[in-house]
């Protein structure tokens, strides 16, 4: 029995996205296109930006094209210009943290061209970038993933991506830690906490870090230790969920960059569930202004309040 | 000198060591990750994969206190560190692209400023190398004169053979120390042939071609091109085996705390951000040309050495895919 899923799509997806580019470039609808480009390694993609239309050709979709480009718009990018409009190349799952974008007056609609990317999956960080997409190989929150197909885009290839069902890790391990107690579950993320090095990758792959100067980066007064020693770690990564909640819509970047694998995306995912069993809320799907935890309603629980 | 050791005799070299009071680091796994780390005994050693952090953190740690404050009244007490107080270490397991950045460390903390911390501990270590024989298409040793087989910074040198255990090699005397002090262990050496070497892929770069390009090309175009997908981590510094910026903060309350010294990145915005609220390396492109220019001209100029060894992990492990490997070898083309 083979696992193997079905990515033939991406060939035809590459074709439109280039025509898609090379067409909006050319006829000045926008003023630049961040999309995917082949990289050096056999199999591999990175992130490129492309402001005449001949380089189009260089633009690809495929099982590595992992990155939520998303991170290009904000301001903490200073390096992209913001001049006009923009085209970038979205998965459903990165068209969410776009949305929450907009929601947070970091963008306008307006200003973005959105070429969205019927997705079958990625590949996870454990895999390398030549092999092929399979249930073992493909990133664990494609494993979850309820947006295949990006909806309201100005642009998506007519294609169908193969949706395999497979079991759910992050709702699994979820569970795990939540029938742990307390102990056994501080004694997990203190383990995971000790092997943070400090370098924020995290943080800095993160569409809604925009911050201009990050509290964590803070030496007066300083608000979280910043070298990497457990106690300031733990209170970062806290900081980090507790900052995101509601508004993380789960691309995951955190977890896949993170280089000592700490699964941070458990966290983010946690605090959604919390968020949706207590304000039936699920980040990414709608532009709104503010999030459960930035506002203040009639309706909200308070029999938390003795 | 030249000898041969068993798989099961290194074990009991180890756990010897360990025995005699000495700290034994070497490759095992932490939360899932492979680490360097010290070992209570052999069991648990993992050779077979390169460690996601390199050696260089056996000398250079994460983060260390260096000084503590306390206050009293008006009172005030400062306590240094005594590095003397590190323990005798013997590192084992040893990556060639790892054992090659330490001696290229030495040069700059025993340098206009000695280094204490870093030097007692450095003069401490014994450096057990392995030659490897895996590696990826990130891997590129070859492509900064080294190879899989280079026993430049190791004091004693493993390289695995046909029918298990390993031919070793002492380079220094601390190497032949560590053999004549468990002979037993080690026997002749057995003729058996190593191993299949690892083969990395990647075209060896003319190192004095770069550097010249390098030379005059600070303002170019092209940073910006290689550079504008850089989000600014730390990642690839943290890694590489041979960064080596650190920071230096007190933390603690007004009454008690501590001086610590921990890795720091060019790639972060407030490496060279000022006080008066200028940064001379305001964006990305800028703070990116500093890493290729530190590693391949900079360091060239002060201490004659290259400040990579190719270990490819800020390949692996760039959140963005961008390659150093591919970057110089195209540097090295113009």
């Amino acid at each position: 029995m083979t696992n193997t899923i079905d990515t033939s799509i991406y060939a035809a997806i590459t074709e439109a996205i280039q025509g898609e580019a090379r067409r909006i470039l050319s006829e000045g609808h926008v003023s630049a296109v961040v999309g995917y480009a082949a990289a050096r390694r056999k199999g591999s993609a990175q992130p490129v930006v492309i402001t005449d239309a001949v380089r189009a050709e260089e633009l690809i979709f495929s099982a590595a094209c992992v990155n939520n480009l998303a991170v290009y718009l904000t301001k903490a990018k200073k390096e992209i210009p913001k001049t006009g409009k923009i085209g970038i190349v979205v998965k459903g799952c990165d068209l969410k943290a776009l949305v929450g974008l907009m929601g947070e007056s970091q963008l306008k609609r307006e200003e973005l061209y959105l070429i969205g990317v019927p997705c079958a999956g990625v590949l996870a960080s454990t895999a390398q970038p030549a092999q092929e997409l399979t249930g073992d190989t493909i990133a664990p929150k494609c494993r979850e993933c309820d947006a295949h197909l990006p909806q309201e885009c100005d642009f998506v290839p007519d294609r169908q991506p193969a949706t395999p069902e497979l079991a759910g890790k992050y709702r699994a391990e979820i569970a795990r830690l939540e029938a742990m107690t307390p102990a056994e579950r501080w004694a997990y993320w203190k383990e995971q906490f000790k092997k943070c090095i400090k370098c924020y990758a995290c943080r800095q792959v993160c569409p809604f870090c925009f911050c201009e100067q990050c509290l964590c980066d803070r030496n007066k007064p300083q608000m979280v230790e910043t070298t990497p020693r457990p106690a300031g770690n733990t209170a970062w990564h806290i900081v980090r969920a507790m900052h995101l909640a509601g508004r993380c819509a789960g691309c995951a970047e955190c977890e896949r960059v993170c280089p000592m694998d700490i699964p941070l995306n458990l966290l983010n995912r946690k605090m959604a569930k919390e968020l949706k069993e207590l304000y039936d809320y699920e980040a990414g799907f709608q532009v709104r202004e503010k999030g459960p935890l930035a506002m203040y309603d009639e309706k909200d629980d308070q029999s938390f309040i003795k | 000198m030249q000898k041969f050791i068993s798989q099961q005799n290194l074990g009991h070299l180890l756990d010897k060591l360990i025995a005699d009071g000495k700290r034994v680091v070497a490759p095992r796994m932490e939360a899932g990750t492979p680490l360097y780390g010290p070992f209570a005994d052999s069991a648990g050693i993992v050779l077979g994969q390169l460690p996601r952090r390199s050696a260089k953190e056996t000398f250079f740690p994460v983060c260390e206190d260096i000084m503590s404050y306390g206050k009293e009244g008006q009172q005030v007490t400062l306590t240094d560190v005594n590095p003397a107080r590190f323990p005798e270490t013997v590192l084992v397991g040893v990556r060639p692209c790892d054992a090659a950045a330490v001696p290229v460390l030495d040069a700059v903390f025993s340098w206009d400023y000695q280094d204490e911390f870093f030097l007692e501990r450095r003069q401490k270590t014994t450096i057990v190398g392995l030659a490897c024989t895996q590696a990826d298409d990130a891997c590129f040793c070859t492509a900064v004169g080294l190879s899989p087989a280079d026993p430049k910074g190791s004091d004693l040198f493993l390289t695995p053979v046909e029918g298990g255990g390993y031919a070793c090699e002492t380079f220094t005397e601390k190497g032949e120390t560590l053999v004549n002090s468990h002979k037993e262990l080690f026997g002749e050496p057995s003729g058996a042939p190593a191993l299949p070497l690892a083969e990395p892929q990647t075209e060896k770069f003319d190192l004095k071609k770069v550097k010249a390009w390098l030379d005059d090309h600070f303002e170019d175009p092209a940073w910006d091109s290689i550079a504008v997908r850089c989000v600014g981590c730390g990642a690839c510094a943290f890694l590489c085996p041979a960064c080596h910026c650190f920071d230096i903060v007190d933390e603690g309350t007004e009454k008690a705390g501590k001086r610590r010294k921990s890795w720091d990145a060019c790639g972060f915005w407030k490496f060279t951000h000022h006080a008066s609220g200028h940064n001379p390396r305001d964006l990305q492109p800028k703070r990116y040309r500093n890493r290729i220019m530190h590693k391949f001209k900079y360091y060239d100029d002060k201490f004659g050495q290259t400040l990579c060894t190719g270990c490819g992990r800020c390949i692996r492990f760039c959140p963005v895919g961008i390659d150093i490997a591919a970057i110089v070898s195209e540097i090295s083309k113009k």
